[in-house]
């Protein structure tokens, strides 16, 4: 078991997580569904150490990793925002995390060319972000976290501001991706495409609680209760 | 402290920031005044002329009377300047291995250029122009203490208007060459 989230709570104030409990194996790819605001962002970022639980247990490989620093936690993130380094090209947004990790430039540049590859950017290294279309900003942002071959990588909408067939090319090219950086994946989504698509398992939220996990076609086919059944039916 | 004020929350935010904007809404008069009850008459003020610092009728006043009533204004900008870049940055960046500082230094800090400058000038031109405060806890004498503007008062004062308009141009160019290269800075950025 790579990921472990046990009973996990979260006090914002306005919005609560309530004993929220999910396992992941090794290279799985976990879809996270559910209405807006009930808290699939908020697992992502406490998962990430942007929130602090007030109960509850984060384990990565078995180690508990609840309250350690953001840093130390070897978990990348992808926003639908993307967050690209505005004053970065697109070969330092990749490099950056990397260097953290790896000295020898050489073998930076080496990876950056090799995942740049995969995603189907090395003819834009030397661009600006801000010059780059969705998509391309999206596959930067992919690149930039899977790079440091994260744990565990978190994707929050990550196809949501797409056009239809940006989004197709995007899922066959992250799916190809954490494949071959063997990455488990935790994918927070409205759409069921990413679901059928990508997801080997899949938990449904409400209100700060997860209702149902499960394959997709499990869900899909046997919703646990009425609440699943309208959602997953009413897409 | 623009910083700490635009990214982090705690009880009593409010309450600081009206008290960081305080000196804003006062007379510089009354700053001075404030500034010079403060180094002179109160514990704190015995304390440091026991330490050997002396600021009232100093060099000293002047930069603490400079800062006084310059430092809102850079915090206000600061202030305005953080909270504009998303903090999304840096997490992201924390999330691949950098720490709080570090993220600050590799991230923010260059998106933030923009304010940072910004307030250097605003700040730079607000001391250049300070008086009120500076004369009275600094004093204002002759080849001692005696600031831009407080030439310019003086000299009109004693009737040298010669001397006074000297002093007023060098303070409008001066002022003119900083918003000057604020212009070109911000401009190259």
């Amino acid at each position: 078991m790579i990921l472990e989230i046990e009973n996990l709570c979260v006090d914002l104030g306005e919005f609560k997580l309530n004993g929220v409990s999910l396992k992941a194996d090794r290279g799985d790819y976990i879809v996270i569904i559910g209405p807006t605001g009930s808290g699939k962002s908020i697992v992502l970022e406490t998962v990430a150490g942007f929130y602090k639980p007030i109960r509850g247990k984060i384990r990565l490989e078995g180690r508990d990793i609840t309250f350690l620093p953001i840093e130390k936690r070897n978990v990348s993130i992808v926003y639908q925002d993307r967050a690209l380094f505005p004053h970065m090209s697109v070969f330092e947004n990749i490099a950056y995390g990397l260097k953290k990790k790896e000295r020898n430039s050489s073998i930076v540049r080496e990876e950056v060319r090799k995942i740049a590859k995969i995603l189907g950017i090395s003819h834009l290294l030397h661009r600006k972000p801000d010059t780059l279309s969705g998509g391309e900003q999206q596959r930067v942002a992919i690149a930039r976290a899977l790079v440091v071959k994260p744990k565990l990588l978190l994707m929050d909408e990550p196809f949501s501001a797409l056009d239809v067939k940006t989004r197709e090319n995007l899922r066959k090219l992250v799916k190809k991706a954490v494949k071959k950086y063997d990455t488990t994946v935790l994918h927070v989504t409205h759409d069921f495409e990413d679901v059928f698509s990508l997801a080997n398992e899949v938990a449904v939220m409400k209100d700060g609680e997860i209702v149902q996990t499960g394959r997709p076609e499990e869900i899909f086919s046997r919703p646990l209760n009425d609440f699943v059944a309208d959602f997953v039916d009413g897409d | 402290m623009g910083y700490a004020m635009a990214r982090f929350h705690f009880p009593g935010k409010s309450v600081i920031k009206s008290l960081m904007d305080l000196p804003i809404a006062f007379p510089e008069l009354v700053l001075g005044l404030c500034l010079l009850l403060l180094f002179g008459q109160t514990p704190v003020g015995k304390a440091m002329e026991e330490a050997g610092i002396r600021v009232v009728f100093t060099k000293l006043g002047i930069v603490v009377a400079q800062i006084f009533t310059a430092l809102p204004y850079a915090a206000r900008i600061l202030y305005s300047t953080f909270e504009s870049v998303n903090p999304r940055y840096e997490l992201v960046s924390r999330s691949l291995g950098y720490g709080e500082f570090e993220s600050f230094k590799n991230v923010t800090i260059p998106l933030a250029r923009n304010g940072l400058f910004a307030s250097t000038v605003i700040t730079f031109a607000r001391s250049m122009g300070a008086f009120g405060a500076v004369l009275i806890l600094a004093g204002g004498s002759y080849m001692n203490t005696k600031t831009l503007p407080i030439t310019l008062y003086l000299n009109i004062s004693y009737g040298n208007i010669g001397v006074a308009i000297t002093s007023g141009i060098v303070l409008v160019v001066l002022a003119f060459l900083a918003i000057l290269v604020f212009e070109k800075v911000e401009g190259g950025l």
